[in-house]
């Protein structure tokens, strides 16, 4: 068991607690390693492998929270806990049968103890079998980003262009239902980790038609794209050459109908990733690869398969280079008046414990039997810039309909994940224990701010994308051809469908390069 | 932390009720025992986290520690609290659902 993590903060223990473990340390904690059972799902009660069921010493009542002495064992009812303590003098400190917490007698209050906690995680893991592979993956933010070359390119601007429009701006041609590709492509160019990365030059095309000889390469069309955008010339952008390269390499994908911005975004990456993989002649899994398209979206999901007879856990490890979230219409808790659909709802959702119906039993390794199960996602590993997309369209197979979910969802600016991460998800799982989770991942921070947004809207088979992009604290919408400022409240109001958020640290240093004043910084 | 100390009754000592069990405890032993009232107890944590009643009661007990201040707030406090509360916004599906359980437990375990 590992050191107490740092950003957690444990409550003081009362004065009552305090004198009990000077007074007698471990010993209580001890004695009740072998009276603590684990149900599968994690509750951890108090079993003193009595044959009959716990009661009240003075009332004889088994209902309600009933208490055990961590002195003498004896047991009270909430009722008359406070008889006992006073009956026997330094009896002060109980444990609440039922959910194994420690409640001080005097204080009338539960209290914490990190020590205990220790305890009870470690009867909790016992209890479900060893046996989890947990591979520590570490963010490798080994990035090259060669600031000084992107300054250089900022100075020399084109003097027609608009001068308080920031570096980057520039409207995008519909080349025939193509705003799927127009809406993508302002978010990615815009994402810091690509946009650097391209502005910077890392992939040289004069060297990459040299080398390779290819006549297309969807970096090398991406890398013009971001020439084209930031050269300081606002005149809308046709992308012809890069909806030619995108065809060639999803030639199942290319016509003029109306593609869904998502699929495009997971085919883009998926090109820049064979691309890189070629050239490199590497084939490491998702989550060690370098290409800029991991780089900057790979993160890690972890996915909790438990048996609710045993509670073996099986926990596999996926790459992901977004998160698809289903929209939490159903469950709009009774407190929510509003009927409000939010980001966090709908994330609270994806992370929440699902039990798989009876009809899909899995097999238990612990059981060697077909058991019923319970699946939980969190993610072990947050990405560099954080995808995630909205899932409005249904596609029944039985039916064979499709049908949009307008449902209006309000998101953040600010996202902090931790509450969906790995350590937060397996720590409520134990009861919020205060303990250290082996694959807690301080190195990578959880906030992250928004920078492009984009939203449809219309009908599904005919909607229209746009992409609203927060450049120096301002929002700009782009549509198609056109850009102009808007109002936060405007982006606040739309149907959202993907969203790109930054990890905080990299949002504002990415901001601070490309302020056309150099003066302005501060939010 | 300031604190009345609650007096709780002092216990009758002459409620021994013999040592007959009651019908409601006889129940409420073979639950137990069968494994069912833990099984029943995992199916209502279930159907509450779902209608949103959990969070329900996490809000009210937020507000009224937002209101009285964190330090100022014992366990029993919030317990006194939500127990009138949760116990009236139970949704009767859920009702129903369990009430159907323990039938058909009964009906089994009566044989």
């Amino acid at each position: 068991m590992c050191l107490r993590s740092s950003s957690y903060t444990s409550p003081k223990p009362c004065k009552h607690l305090a004198d009990y473990k000077l007074r007698h340390a471990f010993d209580g904690y001890d004695s009740l390693q072998n009276c603590l059972k684990t149900t599968p799902i994690g509750r951890t009660r108090v079993d003193n492998h009595n044959t009959k069921i716990p009661r009240c010493n003075f009332c004889n009542g088994y209902l309600g929270r009933l208490y055990i002495c961590l002195m003498c064992s004896s047991i009270s009812c909430s009722t008359h806990i406070l008889l006992h303590t006073q009956s026997k003098s330094g009896h002060d400190v109980a444990i609440d049968i039922e959910r194994s917490e420690l409640y001080c007698c005097l204080c009338c209050d539960q209290v914490y103890d990190p020590d205990f906690d220790k305890v009870v995680v470690s009867e909790q893991i016992k209890g479900s079998c060893p046996g989890r592979s947990n591979k520590r993956r570490r963010l490798d933010s080994g990035m090259e980003l060669d600031l000084k070359k992107s300054k250089r390119l900022i100075a020399m601007r084109d003097g027609r262009a608009k001068s308080c429009y920031p570096l980057g701006l520039r409207g995008l041609n519909n080349l025939g239902n193509t705003c799927f590709m127009n809406s993508v492509l302002q978010a990615l160019l815009h994402a810091p980790p690509l946009r650097n990365y391209f502005l910077s030059d890392h992939h040289n095309r004069d060297e990459c038609k040299r080398r390779y000889g290819e006549k297309l390469c969807l970096l090398c069309e991406i890398g013009a794209l971001v020439s084209a955008m930031f050269s300081g010339d606002r005149s809308p952008y046709s992308p012809a050459q890069f909806l030619y390269s995108w065809w060639q390499h999803s030639s199942n994908l290319a016509s003029y109908e109306e593609q869904d911005a998502h699929e495009f975004f997971i085919s883009v990456l998926d090109g820049i990733h064979e691309k890189e993989s070629k050239v490199r002649n590497s084939s490491k899994d998702d989550g060690d690869c370098q290409c800029i398209a991991h780089r900057a979206f790979s993160g890690s999901l972890r996915s909790d398969v438990t048996c609710t007879i045993c509670g073996f856990t099986s926990t596999t490890y996926d790459p992901c280079v977004d998160v698809s979230l289903n929209l939490d219409t159903v469950n709009l808790s009774a407190a929510e008046k509003t009927g409000l659909s939010t980001l966090s709802g709908c994330l609270n959702l994806f992370t929440r414990a699902e039990r798989l119906g009876s009809d899909s039993k899995l097999h238990c390794q612990n059981c060697q039997e077909l058991r019923d199960t319970s699946k939980q996602l969190s993610i072990s590993r947050l990405p560099l810039v954080l995808c995630l997309h909205i899932k409005r369209f249904e596609h029944s197979l039985i039916r064979k309909t499709s049908r949009k979910i307008d449902q209006y969802l309000q998101f953040p600016f600010a996202l902090d994940m931790t509450p969906y991460l790995s350590s937060s998800i397996v720590r409520s799982r134990f009861g919020n224990r205060i303990f250290a989770f082996e694959c807690e991942n301080s190195d990578s921070s959880a906030e992250y701010e928004i920078f492009a947004v984009i939203a449809h809207s219309g009908m599904l088979e005919s909607g229209h994308y746009v992409t609203y992009l927060h450049v120096n604290n301002q929002w700009y919408k782009c549509d198609d051809a056109w850009i102009c400022e808007v109002d936060e409240g405007i982006v606040r109001a739309s149907q959202c469908y993907m969203l790109f958020y930054v990890q905080k640290l990299l949002y504002y240093k990415a901001n601070k390069d490309l302020s056309c004043n150099a003066s302005v910084e501060s939010r | 932390m300031k604190h009345s100390v609650n007096r709780p009754p002092t216990p009758d000592g002459a409620e021994d009720q013999g040592n007959e069990p009651t019908l409601q405890e006889i129940i409420n032993i073979k639950l137990i025992e069968s494994g069912e009232k833990e099984r029943l107890m995992e199916l209502l944590r279930e159907r509450l986290i779902e209608c949103g009643w959990k969070d329900e009661m996490k809000a009210l007990c937020r507000s009224y520690v937002k209101k009285k201040g964190r330090n100022n707030v014992t366990v029993d406090d919030l317990v006194h609290l939500i127990t009138p509360k949760g116990r009236a916004s139970v949704p009767d599906f859920v009702k129903a659902e369990l009430l159907q359980r323990i039938r058909s437990f009964l009906m089994s375990a009566a044989l």
